[in-house]
This record gives structure tokens, sequence and C-alpha cells, in this order.
């Protein structure tokens, strides 16, 4: 998912972006957890997690200049703990593409594996977008 | 944690005062530098005015409260749904409140259904949802 744009026209249902692969250091988690004014218990916060899945989603959403997307809502499942240095892989594709006049609504599904190819978590989001 | 689950119950509440240097902190720590959410001269020409913090950022917090509520049962057993109602802005201070609504049992598991809601200081709902824990059996 690292860079690469795509058009909107193959944002429609099936289309799966790359994958995205990250490592969850103990840096990343401190900035983490400093961002949203939190103390750490040890583990990776699963929000932590869905976060770097969304903002490597949304980098790759093509924006016309001046516009913006909005999110508008979320669903999400925990499955397990992910240790701090532990690397994760996040699958998103697109469930759903709906136009409500001048703007359309992207459903996109989220999994989140660990390194041992376990599911971390899953989830939905609703993502609005001017066409 | 929470020493008791029971239905109706309330959560502790979580209070966070939004600044644009947390905003830039989310958006550095995540890695979504969105313009709406770090630039100002761009956010202030859009429809929405100004910068707007990251949903996620707001959804960070209902996590907090539910992790302070239900610890590990949340962190490798929640489920939640959220709605972004409104944005919130710098300068925004939102209040986060949670409850057991129910608790049901299938299979044998235990699981609390809770209600969640983020305000601001003018009590404009921010975030709604709902959270399902399932608990431990050591938890009733």
């Amino acid at each position: 998912m690292s860079g690469k744009t795509i058009s909107y026209e193959e944002l429609i249902p099936g289309y799966e972006f790359p994958p995205a692969v990250y490592e969850l250091s103990a840096s990343f988690v401190s900035k983490y957890l400093k961002a949203v004014d939190s103390v750490g218990d040890g583990f990776v916060p699963p929000l932590a997690i869905t976060a770097c899945a969304i903002a490597a989603m949304t980098r790759s959403i093509p924006l016309p200049s001046g516009t913006i997307a909005i999110h508008a809502s979320q669903e999400l499942e925990f499955f397990k703990l992910v240790p701090i240095g532990d690397t994760i892989e996040c699958h998103i594709g697109v469930a759903q593409k709906i136009a409500r006049g001048k703007m359309s609504m992207l459903i996109l599904e989220l999994e989140v594996f660990d390194k041992g190819k376990e599911k971390v978590q899953s989830g939905r989001a609703t993502i609005a977008l001017p066409t | 944690m929470l020493t008791e689950i029971q239905e109706g119950k309330a959560l502790n509440p979580v209070v966070r005062h939004i600044t644009q240097e947390k905003i830039n902190l989310y958006a550095e720590a995540s890695g979504d530098f969105n313009p709406i959410h770090v630039d100002e001269s761009f956010a202030a020409n859009t429809p929405l005015g100004g910068t707007i913090a990251h949903g996620m950022l707001n959804l960070a917090y209902v996590s907090e409260m539910m992790t302070s509520a239900f610890g590990r049962s949340w962190l490798s057993g929640g489920k939640l749904r959220a709605k972004f109602k409104e944005s919130a802005r710098p300068g925004d201070t939102l209040t986060i409140n949670g409850k057991i609504d129910c608790i049901e049992q299938k299979d044998d598991v235990s699981y609390a259904n809770c209600s969640f809601e983020c305000r601001n200081q003018k009590g404009e709902i921010i975030v709604t949802g709902e959270a399902i824990i399932k608990l431990s059996s050591d938890k009733r």
C-alpha cells in the first residue's frame, strides 16, 4: 500500500489494496500513546493497529485537489493482543461503493494478521468521498 | 477495571482536550497527514472551516474508556460499532461516557453490551456507538 495511488474507477467492490506490513516498534507505540494521552500496558493498543491500516489506505485513495474524505463510521472487532515489536499485515478491500449525489460512500473491509498469520482484528470503515 | 459488571453500570468517563499539537502528534504516529487534519490554511478553505481531529483519535478515547473498564477482555475480545456524527476541533474538550446496557449469555459465554457517546463542551455528539465485550468466566 506504500505510496501507490489508484484511480476512482478502480475503487469498485472486490478491489483489494496491496497488503501493508508494519513493524509495531516500541518507538511507534510510545509516539501513539503520547498522541492519544494514554499509558501503555506492554501491548500495542488495538486502535494503534487500526490507525496504521486506515492511514495507509487513505494515502492510497486519490483525492482531487482541495477536496476531503470524511470518516463516517467504523466497526471493529479485536481477537488477539499484539506484543510490542511484532509485525502485522493489513488487508483492506472495497466491500461497497455507493453514489449519493456528489459524494461516494466507500465501505472498506479490514483484516489484520500477526506474523503467525493469526487474525488480530477485523473491521469495516465507511468513508465519504467527493466524486 | 470495573469491580462489578452489572446492567446499568456507568463506565468511568474519559475527558480529553483537543489541541492542534495533539492532532499533529496523532498524524505523526499514525502516518495520516490528510491536510484537513494538519494544514490549517488548507482546512480554513474547506466547508469545515478549519482543521479537525482524526476520527480514529476520538475513537482512541472510547477505547481507553473500554480498556479501563474491561482490561484485556476488551483488548482481545471487544467489538465496536461507531458513527462519527460531528468533527472534533482544536480547543474542544471531549467527554466520553458509556454504560453497560445489558449482559447476555450465549453458549455459556457472557457478553456485556455497552453504549457510548463522545460529546464536546457544547454537548454536541461527536461519536456515538455500541460495544460488545466477551467476558471471561470470572467477571460476574
